[in-house]
């Protein structure tokens, strides 16, 4: 009874942990913000310090999805598209003015913000932000996926708690 | 004028030398990358890897980080509500609301001076417009925002006293001829910084973002 | 600035009053009736006496107030004679038709797709007349005046291009290979984000392919008839972000032209050595991305570290790593830090270094070189016809430099070689990039040799300087032009003007009108990218897909100037 609700557990908390600690990021990368993501992750920032080297360019092999740089109407779809086909569960950090807003693009070609399109988790300032903006932003991410996780566990357990109470009664 | 001279028709590419054929320049390569990798490992202090968020990037005064809005010694705003930097701004990301003094002679002050900073673009340009000083900016680049209206920042946020740590600031106006003027205004800030640390009494937000 | 004076011979062929000439601020206009445009064009190209070979760029203007509502204008550029030359041809908004130069100037085939996307000038025997920097659920032409700056459409999925690159047509394919379309972009690595590629393959072959670009179009020219003079900066940091100070020095020297003034020698020494600085970090992105998708990853961390050493000196100057916008119209935003000199030196000793290593690298490195020589190569007169210019070009050996051949800032007091090579091929490319860092090496060195001149970085004039902060604190004089700048902006004074430097890529040219007011009326970015790239199709044809990725590398395709 004990043992089987334990072992799930466990490994969930093990996957948790392994996902927060090692995102593969997709750099979506269109503009000046990609400049400053290759700085992240060049000899200087060095973004694998935390885990978060792997950069993949497929959708289905990442988990973060990193918009760097202006996102117009036209490629709104593709982005859209490339959001849609990777796995759960996936995150969406929006890097410089152009993605989370639009910036000073207030224009007839460019996207007031992608998430008019697709949910972010977050927002990271600056045109472009420096590396240490983007690794923050990272790391904020990284505090966000603990938080949802502790919350969830929070709400296993009164729910466990909650079945307890009513077999018993 | 001369016959013009005809550009060329054909290319003439690369000729590999012996070496090139006999793939030799390859153990130069490797060498190369032999020699940083040893380097790198034994020699202490040649990694260039700014270990973030231990270790900070030592950036200029000049660093266009997050705005703040200065205070008077009394602790009042400098702002006037002159909307001069809300006009520069060519993000358009400034909004303040202007209120009145009841005394008409004094400068008036801003109710609501809002900065988006999603959509600013730091290029400075209110610093530039400002004739009061009132804003200036920090070298602060740690933002991160979860949703769009956390990242509209209010005056208390602009006025957060831990940025005016005087290590932390940033972009601002200079006065290439009076250094003394702005050792001077420095110290003010300095001072000010101890007494709100003093106010708050080491709690509250402003405390933790210092610690930082 | 060089003058043609209307060539006689070649003029009289053509009916009075067909041919209008105009004295221009910044080289000879010609006002020309459309009807013998395409004559005069292939005239210009061809006649001993003109030779425009180049056709630099073409764009329009909207005036509507003007009976002929739209000029077509065309910057033509002789690179055997150095000679420029404008032609405006005005076209009414009822039957906005020009004849299509794409059989002259192989170059104007984006240009005029460009100009009938924004203004709805519509090329007569243009092989491919669709919309190239808006989507295609595009609707009107975004830069007449009449078009609301804000206004958007929706692009829906069903409406997405799909392109269908032109096949050739073969009756008995005899080869068990099978035609394969493939898509590469615009979200691939090797695509750099936004650039789309569908390419039919036979077998490994490319046979055709069409490329699609417009996927960072943030609207740069709309955007800067909304904004005042000074705060086009920072948007013009922008377009090639690789090297952002060269774009603000190019378009303040075309606002300062026009206005007749001249920045003070300290801020001219100080553009100079920082463009050059410039130009050895978009050299270094370029070829650490051409090596990365050649597979070698080494050398780019090696080209990122010096790229990194001079962000910190930009950012000492100017407060940014990447948008500096440090030019301001009339010199510099703030002076210069005062360890500079020091700084420079220091880079000027970790730099080459860093180089060296990727020299002994891949410079002979077989399989670099068996990526790299022979492929995608075009020869200069090729080249030229397609309007290139800068490295790609004089990697096809032909001799070309801003630099040199219009020496703007203090380019001629100081000696250094023009790398030029004769393979037009991606490995030569690659070459003359080192070769110029070493170049811009050597002119820096020199310039700090020759001391840094005292004085203001900016301009002494109340209408275009904003006065100093403690001037505008104190005398009521000043602060009345603080206000009068920061609400007006600066006063232009009505007139045209092209002007250009030496970009990262080539000739990166302003073509700038101003009625007059604080707000640029038009600016158009001459994108040196954007002929380069046109050219694309052609050079990938007959080669791998392996083999297209390398040269799209080489080309240095920087997305936010192609698409603007």
């Amino acid at each position: 009874m004990i043992g089987e609700s334990w072992i799930t557990t466990r490994f969930e908390q093990l996957e948790e942990w392994a996902q927060k600690n090692s995102f593969w990021p997709l750099p979506f990368g269109t503009a000046c913000c990609a400049i400053e993501f290759m700085s992240t992750v060049s000899s200087h920032y060095d973004i694998s310090r935390f885990g978060y080297e792997v950069v993949r360019f497929s959708p289905r092999q990442s988990d973060v999805l990193l918009v760097a740089g202006t996102i117009t109407d036209k490629m709104g779809p593709v982005l859209q598209k490339i959001y849609e086909q990777m796995p759960e569960p996936k995150w969406v950090v929006s890097m410089g003015a152009c993605a989370c807003s639009g910036g000073f693009y207030r224009a007839y070609h460019v996207m007031q913000g992608i998430d008019e399109i697709i949910p972010v988790d977050v927002y990271v300032p600056g045109c472009p932000p420096s590396p240490e903006g983007l690794m923050y932003g990272m790391l904020q991410l990284k505090e966000k996926v603990d938080r949802e996780r502790q919350q969830r566990n929070k709400e296993r357990t009164s729910h466990a708690d909650s079945d307890g109470d009513t077999a018993a009664a | 004028m001369s016959r013009p001279r005809e550009h060329p028709r054909a290319v003439v590419p690369y000729r590999y030398s012996l070496g090139d054929k006999l793939y030799l320049p390859l153990l130069v390569g490797l060498w190369v990358t032999l020699k940083h990798f040893v380097r790198n490992l034994w020699t202490r202090g040649s990694q260039v890897t700014i270990q973030y968020p231990e270790q900070r990037r030592d950036y200029s005064h000049r660093y266009r980080g997050q705005h703040i809005l200065t205070s008077r010694p009394d602790g009042s705003l400098r702002c006037v509500a002159c909307f001069l930097c809300a006009t520069a701004c060519p993000a358009d990301c400034i909004r303040i609301e202007a209120g009145e003094q009841p005394d008409v002679n004094i400068e008036k002050y801003p109710v609501v001076y809002e900065i988006d900073l999603l959509r600013c673009v730091f290029c400075g340009y209110c610093v530039d417009a400002c004739p009061e000083e009132a804003i200036i900016m920090s070298n602060n680049y740690d933002m991160a925002f979860f949703d769009r209206e956390q990242s509209i920042v209010a005056i208390e946020d602009l006025q957060r006293p831990f940025v005016l740590d005087p290590s932390r600031l940033g972009y601002r106006p200079s006065y290439p001829e009076e250094e003394a003027k702005r050792a001077e205004i420095r110290q003010g800030l300095f001072d000010l910084v101890e007494e709100a640390k003093h106010r708050q009494g080491g709690s509250g937000s402003g405390a933790r973002a210092a610690s930082v | 600035m060089p003058t043609v004076t209307a060539t006689p011979p070649l003029l009289e062929r053509y009916p009075e009053g067909s041919i209008l000439p105009q004295e221009g601020l910044d080289q000879p206009a010609w006002v020309v009736r459309r009807e013998i445009l395409e004559d005069l064009a292939r005239d210009l190209r061809d006649h001993p006496e003109t030779r425009f070979d180049l056709l630099l760029d073409l764009c329009g203007v909207d005036f509507p107030e003007r009976s002929e509502r739209f000029e077509a204008v065309y910057h033509l550029f002789s690179v055997t004679r150095k000679e420029r030359l404008r032609l405006k041809v005005p076209v009414s908004e009822a039957e906005p038709v020009l004849p299509s130069l794409v059989d002259v100037w192989k170059g104007a085939n984006w240009f005029e797709r460009e100009a009938f996307d924004l203004f709805g000038l519509r090329f007569e025997g243009h092989p491919n007349l669709r919309r190239i920097l808006t989507h295609e659920g595009f609707q009107g032409h975004p830069l007449r005046k009449d078009y609301d700056p804000a206004r958007r459409w929706v692009l829906t999925e069903d409406k997405v291009y799909r392109p269908r690159p032109q096949q050739p047509v073969e009756e008995e394919d005899e080869d068990l290979f099978e035609r394969m379309t493939i898509n590469i972009g615009p979200s691939h690595p090797a695509m750099h984000g936004t650039l789309r590629v569908v390419a039919t393959l036979d077998g490994e072959t490319i046979d055709a392919s069409e490329v699609e670009i417009g996927y960072l179009h943030r609207c740069f020219e709309k955007m800067s008839e909304t904004h005042t003079w000074q705060q086009v900066i920072p948007y013009t940091d922008r377009l090639n972000y690789c090297s952002s100070f060269i774009n603000n020095v190019a378009y303040c020297r075309t606002v300062e032209q026009m206005l007749g003034i001249e920045a003070p020698p300290r801020a001219v020494w100080a553009r100079t050595i920082l463009s050059e600085f410039s130009r050895i970090m978009d050299h270094c992105v370029c070829n650490g991305s051409v090596l990365v998708d050649a597979g070698a990853l080494t050398n780019f961390w090696y080209l990122f570290q010096p790229r990194e050493e001079i962000y910190g000196l930009l950012e000492a100057c100017s407060g940014a790593r990447l948008t500096v916008a440090y030019g301001r119209i009339g010199g510099l935003a703030a002076d210069l830090p005062p360890d500079f000199e020091d700084r420079c030196r220091r880079l000027l000793e970790t730099i080459p270094p860093f180089l060296d290593d990727v020299d002994a690298l891949v410079a002979h490195n077989r399989i670099f070189l068996d990526r790299s020589v022979g492929v995608a190569a075009i020869s200069g007169e090729e080249a030229v016809n397609w309007g290139w210019t800068g490295p790609c070009l004089r990697a096809s050996g032909v001799g070309y430099d801003v630099r040199k051949a219009y020496p703007y800032d203090l380019y001629d007091t100081v000696e250094w070689e023009m790398p030029v090579f004769q393979g037009g091929d991606v490995y030569d490319r690659y070459r003359v990039r080192m070769a110029e860092a070493r170049q811009s090496l050597a002119i820096i060195r020199q310039l700090l040799d020759s001391g840094m001149p005292e004085g203001p970085v900016m301009v002494e004039d109340p209408h275009v300087a904003l006065p100093s902060k403690e001037a505008a604190y104190t005398q009521m004089e000043s602060m009345i032009y603080h206000f009068k700048l920061i609400m007006d902006g600066i006063q232009v004074p009505a007139g045209e003007c092209y002007s250009m430097v030496e970009g990262a890529n080539g000739e990166l040219g302003f073509y700038i009108v101003s009625d007059g007011s604080g707000k640029p009326y038009r600016v158009k970015v001459r994108p040196p990218c954007f002929p380069i790239f046109s050219t694309f199709s052609r050079l990938i044809r007959g080669g791998t897909v392996s083999d297209a990725i390398v040269t799209l590398g080489g080309l240095n395709v920087i997305a936010g100037e192609l698409d603007r």
